[in-house]
């Protein structure tokens, strides 16, 4: 094979999207080139298979699947009684820097098997996909952190007098800001599964994330 | 016809009308992808459900600055690796084959590397393929790399230009037609290797 433009021109002639003036000039190629002609000949019987394809009739299946299964959240205030100021605390959106920065520091790992879950801590094989993550979390956490005490400030300034009602509204909002942090996480953990499922070995994010999820109602 | 991009707009705003007539517009060239990969029915719908439930789920991220249709393939194809990936760590029947298509035993003619594709009393009638160029084909895009076979997917079942491949995948439109020409090349030594599948048998 001494010709050089063999790949290209044998690409062009399988092109059945190929220009009339491109396929042209391509035919005028291959016709005194016999490099080409023979690997297109060569070629030609593997093209045919691929085109041989039967095309199949779709069976019926549930076509609203997807919307079905990823309904938008509810919010948490009206899903459940108000809640009383003893635990609001817990579900300061604060935490969840705390569980991510966690997740970061210990460099958590969570395996899904047949088992079922693993919860494991430290380095492992797949360091290299851990650090990638880790920066991501970090900067995650870092805008987290930024949020929670602009959030903190705008409460005390909001809430500026201690009566039980102002509580009791403090801790709503506080419901609301908790609810749109999971639904946050959730979208984020949702996107990696989908579009880049190379890291998903390396769930730090999940695992921050079934905590987190682990303390819904 | 409504166009994609509205379809997903008005899907967006929760019309379950346009997400369903989305979804049928590609449901046939997604399960029929499905179908190559997996070469049977049950992983076929499994894979094109999981494709469009991913397709759903991003759908407020697609730009329409692509088509719809590299968009939804580069979903699909990130599914069908994790699913092989999948598969191929967690086998269900341990009855992986090798890459090898020469060491392919003979008189399992249901072969392929999606272990819960086949159990021991399913047998090529159940491939939902009985037409024998489909059960060929499936057999053979196995033995390409995920790379190759996503190249020969996207130009001759899925019919883009060169040039929207390399857009899609971000490489050029050389490297697109040099792989393409790779896995053609390869697709055909894989056919000498199979005399079955000679044109000239
Ligand atoms: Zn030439």
């Amino acid at each position: 094979m001494s010709c050089h433009r063999t790949a290209d021109i044998v690409a062009d002639y399988f092109d059945a999207r190929l220009s009339p003036p491109a396929r042209l000039a391509v035919q005028q190629h291959v016709s005194t080139c016999t490099d080409c002609r023979a690997e297109v000949a060569a070629l030609a019987p593997a093209h045919e298979l691929l085109l041989s394809w039967q095309q199949q009739p779709v069976p019926e299946w549930d076509r609203s699947h997807g919307p079905a299964a990823h309904q938008p959240r509810q919010p948490l205030v009206r899903r459940r009684p108000r809640p009383t100021w003893g635990h609001v605390g817990r579900w300061l959106p604060l935490a969840a820097s705390l569980v991510l920065s966690v997740a970061v520091l210990t460099q958590t790992r969570l395996d899904v098997s047949a088992q079922g879950w693993q919860l494991s801590f430290g380095t492992s094989a797949a360091e290299r996909q851990l650090q990638q993550l880790d920066g991501y979390l970090a900067e995650q956490a870092r805008v987290q952190q930024q949020e929670n005490q602009q959030m903190l400030e705008a409460a005390l300034q909001q809430f500026g007098d201690n009566t039980a009602d102002t509580l009791v509204q403090m801790a709503d909002w506080f419901e609301q800001q908790r609810a749109l942090d999971i639904q946050r996480m959730e979208a984020g953990f949702q996107q990696m599964l989908d579009r880049d499922y190379q890291t998903v070995n390396s769930v730090q994010q999940l695992a921050s994330y079934v905590q987190y999820q682990g303390d819904l109602p | 016809m409504e166009p994609d991009n509205e379809l997903i707009a008005n899907a967006l705003n929760g019309s379950l009308h346009a997400w369903e007539t989305l979804v049928r517009r590609y449901e046939g060239r997604v399960y029929n992808y499905s179908l190559r990969l997996t070469g049977n029915r049950d992983d076929a719908l499994d894979l094109m459900q999981d494709v469009f439930l991913g397709v759903y789920r991003n759908l407020s991220r697609f730009r329409g600055e692509s088509q719809f249709i590299s968009w939804l393939f580069r979903i699909a194809h990130n599914k069908a690796v994790d699913l092989a990936r999948r598969r191929h760590a967690n086998p269900v029947k341990g009855q992986a084959l090798p890459e090898d298509p020469d060491a392919w035993p003979e008189s399992q003619s249901s072969g392929s590397q999606w272990p819960g594709s086949q159990t021991s009393d399913s047998g090529p009638q159940e491939l939902a393929m009985a037409i024998e160029s489909n059960v060929a084909i499936h057999r053979l895009l196995q033995a390409l790399s995920p790379e190759q076979r996503l190249i020969l997917e996207l130009k001759v079942f899925q019919g883009m230009t060169f040039d929207e491949i390399a857009m899609m995948q971000e490489i050029s439109a050389n490297t697109a037609k040099t792989r393409f020409y790779a896995a053609l090349k390869k697709l055909r030594a894989l056919m000498e290797g199979h005399h079955e599948l000679s044109p000239n048998r």
